[in-house]
């Protein structure tokens, strides 16, 4: 009895040994491939880093100068696409969440921003191109781009909100309702605060999708050179991403451009953190007396 | 209506979707009484509290027949916006459930929002915490958060909080369940010292409570009022056998 005891202890120990070796590994994988990624980029790219790099314009047919245009253009888009795609994110998921009543159009209209989510990107830059370049005459211009990558986030902003709404406990909302405070100014004074920190989070993600995308700024607001920095929203910038597209596969010497490309990827990924880094500085300043 | 009644049910009947939750009640509350409300789970008495400010408005698919007089009009008139009722009918909950604010803020919220009260705040949140008791242990961290109280300063902070909208009737709904003996004892006490300046409804389960701190007792049993009369009467010589049966413990 005693003997079997043991063998049958020691099979259960085997087995959890394998079972959190395989999600070690897992996890180890992942670590791994993203570590990497980010090794290759900035072994290969580290090397094109310079002060002028990242402060002057490309020259000599882009196999030489800087990106800054680019950098500076992207920044402008990103930031244009929040402006435009968390306000109106958050605005539907109150809506959605607070205010509709829970029926057949609600869900309808969830199920309309999932299938938004997996839209593919071109098709958002062929409908920006469509919509607000020539429809809306906005032409090829940061506000057209913006808008455009608006939406892309959208679904992503929405579903981010309205998590971190309906997390927010109904004791709360019932507490302010009860001292006889307004819907409106109970969803403003009480929920939204305690909702936008999860709202952030969520966000963070969409924000950096925007600054990677390519396909919906390439109809919508990316030039393949621009001699000047663009002086209002309604000029066409140079982008990132477009830039290493562009570099990579029409320039007139993409290999005398392939440290300029591994040196621009380097900087994308730059920019990409840094927007992430900002959002979850805010988000723990916000959370800091957060407890319930 | 008699100047001793500020509130009158006239054939309530009250529907969550296609169940009726309440049946054809009829009843007033008396001006500066305490009144408790007692039956079993379900029986609709926490249904019935939640009429009288409207928070039963926030469920879907509810539906209300009859009228609730208050002041002699019919609260839930077309006319009448619920967000006025609620300011002169406060609600203190099961739950302690304080903002996760400054204990400050919690006071201050309703009166700077809704405009009523809003004054003085300072003499306000200080005379609201007096009212409550709670005074003495946070007048040094009126700034600190809320949520580093204890439950039952918790729960005292609410009240608190609902007083400082000054309103005419405070709605208790078992606001002593979630709380220990000694915190109990005090929020007992706290009604009996606050039934001199407004009419208090509370829903209880606890039968002892309501024998201790109530004028009036009402026993709900699946949705109807079956007994409603002096709480000494209902609790020594209660007229129907299903009362008596539920106050001696032999179901509920």
């Amino acid at each position: 009895m005693n003997t079997f005891n043991n063998n049958s202890m020691k099979w259960r120990y085997l087995k959890q040994h394998i079972f959190f070796g395989l999600v070690r590994a897992s996890a180890l994988i992942i670590t791994l491939a993203l570590g990497g990624i980010i090794f290759y980029i900035v072994y290969n790219g580290i090397g094109a880093i310079s002060w002028d790099f990242i402060t002057k314009p490309p020259t000599d047919s882009m196999t030489k100068g800087g990106i800054m245009p680019a950098i500076l253009g992207t920044i402008y888009l990103t930031v244009g696409a929040i402006a435009i795609g968390l306000p109106l994110g958050i605005a539907s998921a109150i809506y959605l969440t607070e205010y509709a009543k829970q029926g057949r159009i609600v869900r309808f209209i969830k199920v309309g921003i999932n299938c938004l989510a997996g839209v593919p990107s071109v098709v958002f830059g062929l409908f920006g191109l469509g919509f607000f370049v020539i429809l809306m005459k906005f032409g090829s211009s940061i506000l057209a781009g913006s808008l455009t990558l608006g939406f892309l986030i959208l679904p992503t902003i929405i579903g981010a909100s309205e998590e971190a709404l309906k997390s927010v406990p109904q004791t709360f909302r019932e507490a302010s309702l009860s001292l006889g405070v307004s819907k409106w100014q109970t969803t403003f004074r009480i929920v939204l605060p305690n909702a936008l920190p999860g709202i952030l989070t969520g966000s963070i993600l969409g924000i950096g999708r925007a600054a990677g995308e390519t396909a919906p700024i390439m109809f919508t607001a990316a030039a393949y050179f621009t001699s000047k920095l663009p002086g209002s929203i309604f000029d066409e910038v140079m982008a990132l991403p477009y830039h290493i597209y562009v570099l990579a596969t029409a320039g007139t010497n993409i290999e005398a451009t392939r440290p300029i490309q591994f040196g621009t990827v380097l900087v994308l990924v730059a920019v990409v953190l840094g927007i992430d880094l900002v959002a979850i500085v805010i988000r723990s300043y916000m959370r800091r007396n957060k407890r319930w | 209506m008699e100047t001793n009644i500020i509130i009158k049910l006239n054939n309530v009947n009250f529907y969550y979707g296609q169940s009726r939750a309440l049946t054809d009640i009829s009843m007033t509350f008396g001006k500066n009484k305490v009144t408790a409300l007692i039956g079993p789970s379900g029986c609709g008495k926490s249904t019935l509290l939640r009429l009288l400010n409207r928070m039963n408005d926030l469920i879907d698919g509810t539906r209300v027949e009859g009228e609730i007089l208050f002041e002699d009009k019919n609260i839930y008139a077309p006319d009448i916006d619920p967000v006025e009722i609620r300011r002169k009918i406060g609600m203190v909950f099961q739950k302690p459930n304080p903002f996760p604010k400054t204990i400050y803020n919690n006071i201050a919220y309703g009166p700077k929002l809704t405009g009523v009260n809003a004054g003085d705040l300072d003499t306000l949140v200080e005379q609201s915490l007096k009212q409550s008791v709670l005074w003495n242990e946070v007048k040094d961290i009126l700034n600190k958060s809320a949520m580093n109280l204890s439950g039952g300063q918790q729960q005292r902070l609410c009240i608190a909080r609902a007083l400082a909208m000054k309103p005419d009737i405070l709605l208790m709904d078992e606001p002593t369940s979630a709380l220990d003996p000694i915190s109990t004892a005090k929020i007992e006490d706290l009604i009996e010292e606050l039934k001199k300046d407004y009419t208090i409804i509370i829903v209880t389960h606890n039968m002892q409570q309501a024998a201790r701190i109530s004028d009036e007792t009402a026993f709900f049993y699946i949705g109807n009022l079956v007994e409603y009369n002096k709480t000494e009467k209902i609790f020594t010589k209660p007229d129907v056998k299903q009362t008596e049966d539920y106050i001696t413990g032999r179901f509920g």
